[in-house]
């Protein structure tokens, strides 16, 4: 990859985001949101203040999505950045338009300051990133007696070229790239809600009770909340169906692995990969015990580093292919788009994405309530799980695009009958769908 | 704070149901709270209005009238073409020149070209004395030209954004002279006009802008 000049205005669309402006759109959005609950209400201008201030120093946000010949590129963005009140959208589509071209928002509800990124730009972790230097900038305008102590990028610090680079083609390996088909995923059916509303819950847990039940069972978190997933689907959905022709594939989860723990990278854009349980479910009595030995199992083969690259050059490759790269990009448009419906999107059950902890500088930390994370739920994929965690708040949030919410219920009955407490936060999507 | 003894769960709201079971929440401290999540705010984006849905239903009736009765009276004049030419013509106009919102030499291009396009279909189809290619054409690229390289003048902020259109005119005005070759011009002095005028901006932009160019083709063309 020929090297970037740091002071460029327009950049290439990393490995990954290239797929996605050509298969998003008003149900399969592709955002993703990150919200800093703070302990007082939020002061509009002060934020609107912050964000002019934090995007000059990440230009790598400030841009739109341009069409070129061949790839769809990001380009300097000179229209003002605004920040909008949140409404009842819950990782809605982003229409460049109407946002003046940009492929994010900032949130404000009371107490909360949110991002809602299109997943083309950045990854949660780039996108956390951008949300801590924000709150830190909007604290420092409030008067309040913040400091980075080097956790926080703030707006003194010169941009680092290594923020820009596309980490899936530095890591990408000739030899490691090969392709492993997939079988159609097991798939969560219900009533519809309609394509601007999402049905969200979210369950605060104590951080130490969740660690402690999750070491109880010799597992780690993500591991541990990702066999409960499968267990609740398959006790909900499954159990004593399991003859029926749509309940024979296998339940699968994605789970997204955050690759700045595995490779060197400071990269601001999409840099994740991912770990895929898969389980046929064919018993009318499979334990839960059955079901955690098979995650264990699959997440020890999945993050090895050899596995990671695989996925990652498998993807690189894909990118590279010579007729895939001559074709004009209208073509490679409905190209992507039929592959995409086709395939990759009937590969998962649902997303269940761990964000895992997020630290802040101990002088932030009076100022902030909790952290919340959400993924969007599209028409295949019904159901979505984002897990944050802040000092002792541990979030676990889920977003539908169906009415029935019976694995969100008995999920979080399942931790309470572990003697868990936990304290719901919804916001109540039956009231007018 | 409220509490639901069905699912062990305790949540802060105003409901008065668990959003897990849907059953009463027994009230453990009186509080009026603030929502966590705003509440719902009816259709953000407006269903397609009613004048556009009438034109729209004009336009493909009378494109399927024109289509057959065209037929009944013999097929060796495609006469009916014109009128459809226009309602199409007149749905560009509508879409691209008024209501999108890109920028206004990405409106003036597409219009130019489609509008050629439109009047070469209309002279082929009535008596075809090539006055479509030997005078409109090159007038209507020329005012095209000189009208996007008069905004770049005035408007300076965004001519990266203008060039790019600029560029792409001036190469579809180099077009005619290819014409004249092919012996479809007649008239010459038009696409003449146009040629002196189309290498005199590329020159300018050559010489003034030539790293603007130079990145924009870069941008456009990286596979």
């Amino acid at each position: 990859m020929p090297k970037q000049k740091i002071n460029q205005d327009w950049f290439k669309l990393d490995n990954s985001a290239k797929i996605f402006p050509s298969v998003s759109n008003s149900s399969e959005t592709n955002t993703f949101r990150v919200t800093v609950t703070l302990k007082e209400e939020v002061n509009v201008e002060l934020l609107q203040e912050a964000v002019n201030i934090i995007l000059e120093r990440y230009p790598m946000f400030k841009v739109r999505l341009k069409k070129g010949i061949f790839w769809a590129y990001f380009d300097y963005n000179s229209k003002p950045f605004i920040v909008q009140k949140m409404d009842h959208r819950v990782c809605g589509e982003i229409i460049p338009i109407e946002n003046n071209g940009y492929l994010f928002k900032v949130l404000y509800h009371h107490k909360d300051i949110a991002i809602e990124m299109f997943h083309s730009l950045a990854d949660g972790g780039g996108v956390m990133q951008l949300l801590k230097s924000l709150v830190y900038e909007y604290l420092l305008l409030n008067r309040k007696p913040v400091t980075p102590d080097n956790i926080i990028a703030t707006k003194n610090d010169k941009p680092e070229f290594e923020e820009y680079e596309d980490a899936n083609a530095k890591y990408y390996n000739k030899k490691n790239r090969k392709h492993i088909p997939e079988e159609k995923a097991y798939r969560v059916k219900g009533t519809y809600l309609d394509d601007d509303q999402t049905g969200l819950i979210s369950g605060v847990l104590n951080t130490k009770q969740m660690l402690e039940l999750a070491r109880k069972n010799d597992m780690t978190v993500t591991e541990y909340l990702t066999s409960v997933m499968m267990y609740i689907i398959y006790k909900t959905q499954i159990q004593y169906r399991e003859h029926m022709r749509s309940n024979e594939k296998p339940v699968k989860i994605f789970v997204p692995v955050n690759l700045r723990k595995h490779f060197p990278s400071k990269t601001l854009r999409n840099f994740t990969n991912f770990i895929k349980t898969n389980m046929r479910m064919d018993k009318p009595d499979i334990s839960f015990e059955e079901i955690k030995v098979l995650v264990k199992e699959q997440f020890s083969q999945g993050i090895k580093k050899e596995e990671l690259i695989r996925k990652m050059s498998e993807n690189v490759a894909f990118e590279k292919n010579v007729f895939l790269r001559m074709t004009p990009y209208f073509l490679k448009n409905y190209v992507l788009k039929i592959g995409f419906n086709m395939l990759g999107i009937k590969l998962n059950t649902m997303s269940l994405t761990n964000i895992g902890r997020t630290v802040f500088p101990e002088s932030m930390k009076p100022y902030i309530y909790d952290v919340t994370a959400a993924i969007y739920a599209g028409k295949f994929n019904t159901i979505g799980c984002a897990i944050v965690s802040y000092e002792d708040k541990f979030k676990i949030t889920f977003t539908r695009s169906i009415i029935e919410n019976q694995i969100e219920r008995e999920f979080f009955r399942h931790l309470t009958s572990q003697g868990l407490d936990i304290e719901i936060e919804s916001n109540y999507v039956e009231e007018y769908s | 704070m409220k509490y639901c003894n069905k699912c062990h769960i305790s949540i802060k709201t105003n409901h008065n149901y668990c959003p897990l079971c849907h059953q009463t929440l027994e009230v453990t401290k009186d509080e009026e709270v603030v929502e966590k999540y705003p509440p719902y705010q009816g259709k953000l984006r407006p269903v397609k209005d009613i004048t556009r849905k009438i034109l729209m239903f004009i336009s493909v009736t009378s494109i399927i009238l024109l289509l057959v009765i065209n037929f009944f009276t013999g097929l060796d004049i495609l006469w009916s073409l014109i009128p459809i030419g226009s309602i199409l013509y007149f749905w560009i106009l509508m879409t691209v020149g008024i209501f999108s919102k890109h920028n206004i030499a990405f409106k003036l291009f597409i219009l130019t070209i489609t509008l050629i396009f439109f009047i070469y279909m209309i002279d082929e189809l009535s008596s075809s004395e090539g006055w479509a290619l030997n005078y409109v054409a090159p007038l209507l690229l020329g005012s095209c030209i000189i009208a996007i390289s008069f905004i770049i003048l005035i408007k300076r902020i965004n001519y990266r954004d203008y060039i790019t259109y600029l560029l792409l005119i001036v190469l579809f005005s180099i077009a005619p002279i290819v014409l004249i070759l092919f012996d479809v011009i007649t008239v010459l002095w038009p696409s003449l006009g146009l040629f002196v005028l189309a290498v005199f901006i590329l020159l300018f932009i050559i010489f003034f802008f030539p790293k603007s160019i130079k990145d924009e083709i870069k941008k456009r063309f990286h596979a």
